[in-house]
């Protein structure tokens, strides 16, 4: 079904001639976008506005597979879109499990054919539970695991499948903890904590825990677990030690623009390096695994941000930079030549079956990003009020600058 | 709303030392506090008289990202918040300021100037970004519509630290803050010429004008800078503005912090950051004469010791100002009110203050018709230490008239 | 000063198309005014409006660079005048450049006129922070009566306001952002900018309205009508697209309305879209009202969605006229042309037609005066205007229409 869809027409075109000038989009062929979100859709089944903020993604088969955040008051979603069909199929209303949660905005840990996910509930104090879940094709399962941590939500989460342990940060204090699967036993480690001295510091610079804790984290081939912590610090979780280290260097800093350093998102390389994305200036950065060596690889485009990464089959990065005031890039960076070529503000069809020809579709503000278990696809979990799934193939992208 | 501060432990203080003063004491001295801002936290040089409503203006910060204007109603002695800028300028969260770094100046048409600042360590680095400082503005109230009029921005990503006016021809004189881009707005064609850059490291806080409209600034070498109206020209003083033996040069870029106009005899004394007073009696073309008139304070310490970002010019011919603040007293946890009379050349201290009553005061040259001089006060507040960077304080209204009684 | 020309001479003759005869509506009924001291200027986009309270027809007018004119004619002593550019009336820097209005102009229940300002060229979409990008689109107010202009300030950053639309009751602004499609709550009384989130994508639907229950409306990607309602203060999407033609291509449907008039008499809006339905929308207080789809806006050999009208504009004798053409499409090869829709017969037929360089396009929304003139920006294909921004080399001048008789010049 992927192929079903065309590049734009030239119909576009005559469009653009209304309210463009001469620029091109990156459409590949393959590309589409499937409408997730539609408030007061009829019989269509689409998940409702300020409930949809796509902030949790995986692939899984034929399956993405989505957790949203919602607006204060609002219960998230987990959804199900089938990417052969281009159709959102499952949408399953996180409160009928748990009720009293906002956000399902931690990222999935992946362990064997569950998903992990870690939620934040409504209010302040409320803790947020981890779940697992399952999805047969029809139909969520959702298992509640509990608060791990008393009144303290979860800001990102990871997993690590061969220890079975699942990894987090806690909202909206920033604590690391470990939990593991088989004995439900949690281990909280502070160091990570913002301190109250850091609170005042980050008070200057009018930045919120939210601004500011480690938005992923990331599990690499020798099982440790990477993250971010206050201010502008690179950690890892040891599981051989059972220890937190803070590196020696530390993320790649715009002069005067330290506090505003965290990992906004993180890759593993199939050579077990380590990439990360810093949200401060929307640097990219290497962690190289054997010397902990940090470099600073630049940035795509002008902005902040770096909101997601992840490897598609062809060995290069790709990933999404800038986010609100401005809107997203969609960018390539080959890791041998270490060249970028910024593909540009992603456009691509959206599927509407009531209508025969294309809706063109902007991405502008991009919450997550994964790549197909074969590394075909790349997938985006738009951030909006309305927010809708990108599919981009891998095969499309240029192999040098573009346009 | 009006709320005056009766400090009756004040009277209690020690009265200073004395040369033949005349008796000043607590009973001429006012505090006025500012009504429906409870997270307020301090004053910067913002305030400023109108001669027309006979009413004194000054701005208040949170030091955070809300600035209240007040105004002070001189003969009913009420004071009245007015509204906060980000709703009478119509900001946007973005486009926060930090606080009112500038004097607040009547203009030839009876409104009041004034400019915005960050003040925040974002302000200055973080620019651009979404947490990052969009710009200072210059701002005018006109006191008889109740209007707050948005007369644009300066630099893009810089704030606006001190203002001063060209009354004879309606120009404003501005400096930019980190860069220390001098500016020159002129409100009726919205021009906004850029002067160029003449500081560095240190942006001196204090641009003063004179009578034909020339504006006086002082680059890093501490040396006068005159935007002659008359010519349009930029005209550098070959000589610094003297300094003390040991001065820094950290507090030579620093330059001048305070000045205050003797109108009958055409002087501006001046204050500089390393505590030298100077008579400068400015002259419509080129650079005038500067006289130095010696230390802030008697000391036995070169250079003198002290801080004073304030001063004033009285009807009893002499000048007056507080010594104190950001950390810089000549008396242990004290701030002083000197005298200095610039007929014998002599200086004494008028009054002191523990810091929980008077830290740091500042204000220039801010007097109305019955010889009161106005002055922004601050004083140390634990309670406060949350909020900006700049100490833990609150701040009120310092009314002091050195030959009346002005007791509530 | 005033600077009037005289009627244009250019109107070709009225040729009912075969569609239905034509009344006696000539050159006559039809009046061009220029634009004083402003030798640049380019274009107008929809920004006009009329004020009922001061019976004058206020313009934004733009070299489609950096310089909006702001202009006021005075409809009882048949004056227009340059009231300021928006850069001096605005105290915007060169860096805080706009390069139109936009938004239409509409009286709020104060009695001032609100606008808002749009980039309108690439450097707005695509530069942002850079030193040439776009810093944001403003809402602005002029106030008739004391001759006073208020920036309101600005919406979100590096976005423009591409159009906005009042709550009749309590004065709030609902505008649109361009590029990302957020819909703008302004509260004036709070100075509160509130983001209701972004409701379109690849193309900006470029007209707002309201009705007289103080709701305001927009339209989604799928066309359907979006409203964000006064007395319950939420945002409801109507279930249903408006109407369109079978085989209507998708980037049509994401452009939306384009045109609205209302009868103030009985509340009724008209509506056209970017697929060239006319509709009749019954606003009602709560919900949404009824549709009734009027047809297509001409019927001619084209398909039936391909005739572009970025206007409409209600007669006081309860038909409907709008200007078919622009941006590259016309109806007729190198004419734009005047249509007459009776919403009784729903019977339409042309009642002028232009060439180009008399009349290329023409823009506004429901600007009628109180004695039946209809108003609209005129825009002429003019080659001297060629280096002149991204959208066409034209030059702008107003219309006055009346169907119903001759207007002096």
């Amino acid at each position: 079904m992927l192929n079903r869809l065309l590049l734009l027409s030239a119909a576009l075109l005559l469009c653009a001639a209304q309210a463009r000038a001469e620029y091109t989009f990156f459409t590949p062929e393959g590309a589409f976008a499937v409408e997730v979100s539609l408030e007061n859709p009829g019989p269509r089944l689409r998940l409702p506005i300020y409930r949809n903020r796509i902030t949790s993604l995986a692939a899984q088969g034929d399956w993405a597979i989505g957790g949203t955040t919602a607006q204060e008051g609002l219960s998230p979603f987990l959804f199900a879109v089938s990417l052969s069909a281009q159709e959102l199929k499952v949408a399953h209303d996180l409160t009928a499990d748990i009720p009293g949660q906002r956000a399902i905005r931690s990222g999935f840990g992946r362990v064997g054919e569950a998903l992990y996910a870690g939620t934040i509930a409504q209010g302040e104090g409320a803790g947020g539970h981890l779940i697992k879940t399952t999805f047969n094709g029809k139909e969520f399962a959702v298992e509640d695991l509990g608060i791990p941590l008393e009144g303290e939500g979860i800001f990102a989460l990871t997993a690590d499948p061969e220890r079975r342990m699942l990894y987090g940060i806690s909202f909206p204090h920033g604590k690391f903890f470990s939990y593991e699967i088989a004995s439900a036993r949690v281990k909280v480690f502070d160091e990570t904590a913002i301190t109250k001295e850091q609170h005042g510091y980050y008070h200057r610079y009018a930045l919120t825990d939210e601004d500011v804790l480690s938005r992923a984290l990331v599990v690499d081939k020798q099982g440790r677990v990477w993250g971010s912590r206050p201010v502008n610090r690179i950690f890892y979780y040891d599981p051989a030690t059972d220890k937190l280290v803070t590196i020696e260097e530390e993320l790649p800093t715009v002069w005067g623009r330290r506090p505003l350093g965290r990992a906004d998102s993180w890759a593993v390389a199939p050579d077990g390096t380590i990439y990360g994305g810093n949200a401060g200036d929307g640097q990219l950065f290497r962690i190289d695994p054997v010397s902990l060596r940090v470099s600073n690889l630049g940035k795509p485009i002008m902005s902040p941000r770096m909101p997601g990464l992840a490897f598609g089959a062809d060995g290069r990065l790709y990933g999404i930079a800038g986010a609100l005031p401005g809107y997203a890039h969609f960018f390539v960076y080959n890791t041998a030549s270490g060249d970028y070529i910024d593909l540009g503000n992603p456009r691509v069809p959206l599927i509407v079956p009531e209508v025969d020809s294309e809706f063109p579709w902007r991405g502008f503000q991009i919450a997550t990003v994964t790549a197909t278990r074969d590394g075909k696809y790349i997938l985006l979990g738009e951030d909006e009020s309305l927010s809708q799934l990108i599919v981009l193939p891998v095969d499309g992208a240029p192999a040098q600058q573009w346009p | 709303m009006k709320l005056l501060l009766t400090l009756m432990a004040l009277a209690a203080l020690v009265p200073p030392p004395a040369v033949t003063a005349a008796p000043i004491t607590m009973n001429n001295v006012r505090f006025v506090e500012y009504p429906d801002f409870p997270d307020a936290h301090s004053t910067w040089r913002s305030i400023g008289y109108s001669t027309r409503q006979n009413k004194v203006y000054i701005g208040v910060t949170n030091h955070r990202d809300k600035v209240g204007l007040f105004e002070y109603d001189v003969p009913t002695r009420a004071i009245r918040l007015l509204g906060f800028l980000p709703e009478l300028a119509h900001l946007r969260p973005w486009q926060w300021q930090g606080k009112v770094h500038s004097q607040i100046l009547e203009g030839a048409d009876g409104k009041m100037y004034f400019a915005t600042d960050g003040g925040e360590s974002r302000e200055e680095y973080l620019m651009n970004h979404p947490q990052g400082y969009y710009s200072g503005l210059l701002l005018r109230w006109d006191p008889r519509a109740e209007i707050l009029e948005q007369l644009g921005t300066g630099l893009p990503n810089e704030s606006i630290k001190d203002i001063a006016l060209d009354n004879v021809g309606g120009l404003v004189y501005g400096v930019s803050y980190p860069s220390v881009h001098l500016l020159l707005f002129d409100p009726g064609s919205n021009y906004l010429r850029d002067l160029g850059r003449v500081g560095s490291d240190h942006v001196p806080r204090c641009i003063f004008s004179d009578r034909w409209g020339n504006a006086y600034y002082v680059d890093w070498r501490q040396r006068l800078i005159k935007y002659e109206r008359d010519t349009g020209r930029l005209l550098f003083s070959e000589q610094s503005i003297q300094w003390f033996p040991g001065t820094t040069g950290e507090q030579i870029i620093t330059g001048i912090p305070t000045y205050a106009t003797d109108t009958e005899l055409g002087i501006i004394y001046l204050i500089t950051y390393s505590n030298m007073l100077v008579a400068f009696r400015p002259q419509r073309r080129g650079i005038g004469e500067i006289e130095i008139l010696g230390p802030t304070v008697d000391s036995d310490k070169t250079p003198p010791p002290g801080y004073s970002p304030n001063s004033a010019f009285a009807d009893n011919g002499k000048l007056y100002y507080f010594v104190g603040g950001h950390n810089r007293y000549v008396v242990k946890d004290t701030t002083l009110l000197m005298e200095f009379d610039p007929v014998t050349g002599k200086r004494r201290v008028a009054l002191k203050f523990p810091l929980d009553v008077v830290s740091e005061v500042t204000g220039c040259d801010v007097k109305d018709a019955q010889g009161n001089l106005y002055i922004c006060g601050r004083r140390r507040a634990a309670d406060a230490q949350d909020m900006g960077e700049s100490g833990a304080s609150r701040p009120f209204l310092l009314i002091f008239n050195p030959d009346k009684d002005i007791r509530e | 000063m005033r600077v009037i020309t005289g009627i244009m001479l250019l109107v070709l003759a009225a040729i009912p198309a075969g569609i239905s005869s034509a009344a006696e509506i000539s050159a006559d009924n039809i009046r061009f005014i220029e634009y004083p001291n402003f030798p640049d200027a380019h274009s107008t986009w929809g920004s006009i409006g009329y004020s009922s309270q001061h019976d004058k027809v206020f313009i934004g007018v733009t070299n489609h660079r950096d310089k909006v004119g702001l202009y006021e004619y005075d409809v009882a002593a048949d004056n227009i005048r340059l009231l300021g550019f928006l850069p001096e009336l605005a105290h915007l820097r060169p860096w805080q450049w706009q390069g139109k209005i936009h938004s239409r102009i509409t009286e709020g229940p104060d009695g001032a006129m609100y606008f808002s300002t749009d980039g309108g060229e690439s450097r707005e979409e695509f530069l942002m922070n850079h030193p040439q990008g776009y810093n944001g689109g403003y809402f602005m107010r002029w106030d008739p009566a004391g001759n006073r202009f208020t920036n309101l300030g600005n919406g979100l950053r590096y976005e423009s306001i591409k159009d906005i639309t009042i709550d009749r009751l309590n004065g709030n602004l609902l505008g649109i952002s361009y590029p990302q499609g957020h819909l703008l709550l302004y509260d004036q009384e709070r100075n509160d900018v509130r983001d209701l989130g972004r409701v379109a994508s690849d193309h900006i639907p470029r007209v707002l309205f309201s009705d007289k229950f103080g709701n305001m409306y927009y339209d989604d990607w799928r066309q359907r009508l979006v409203k964000y309602e006064h007395d319950t203060r939420q945002l409801l999407f109507n279930p249903d697209s408006v109407a369109m033609f079978a085989n209507t291509p998708g980037y049509r449907i994401i452009t939306g309305i384009t045109g609205f008039a209302e009868d103030k008499q009985t509340g009724l809006i008209y509506l056209v879209t970017y697929s060239s339905k006319l509709i009749a929308f019954y606003p009602s207080r709560l919900g949404f009202g009824k549709m009734v789809d009027l047809g297509g806006v001409y019927d001619g050999d084209k398909a039936p969605y391909d005739y572009y009208c970025p206007n409409l504009s209600l007669g006081a004798n309860g038909k409907l006229y709008y200007f078919i053409g622009g941006h590259g499409k016309y109806a007729i090869k190198d004419q734009t042309v005047l249509m007459e829709f009776d919403p009784q017969t729903r019977t339409k037929r042309i009642v002028l037609r232009f060439p180009l360089d008399t009349i290329s396009e023409v823009t506004g929304h429901g600007v009628a005066d109180s004695v039946g003139n209809l108003y609209f920006c005129g825009r002429r294909r003019a080659a001297g205007a060629v280096d002149v921004g991204e959208s066409g080399a034209s030059r702008p001048f107003m219309i006055i229409f009346n169907p119903t008789r001759a207007i002096d010049g």
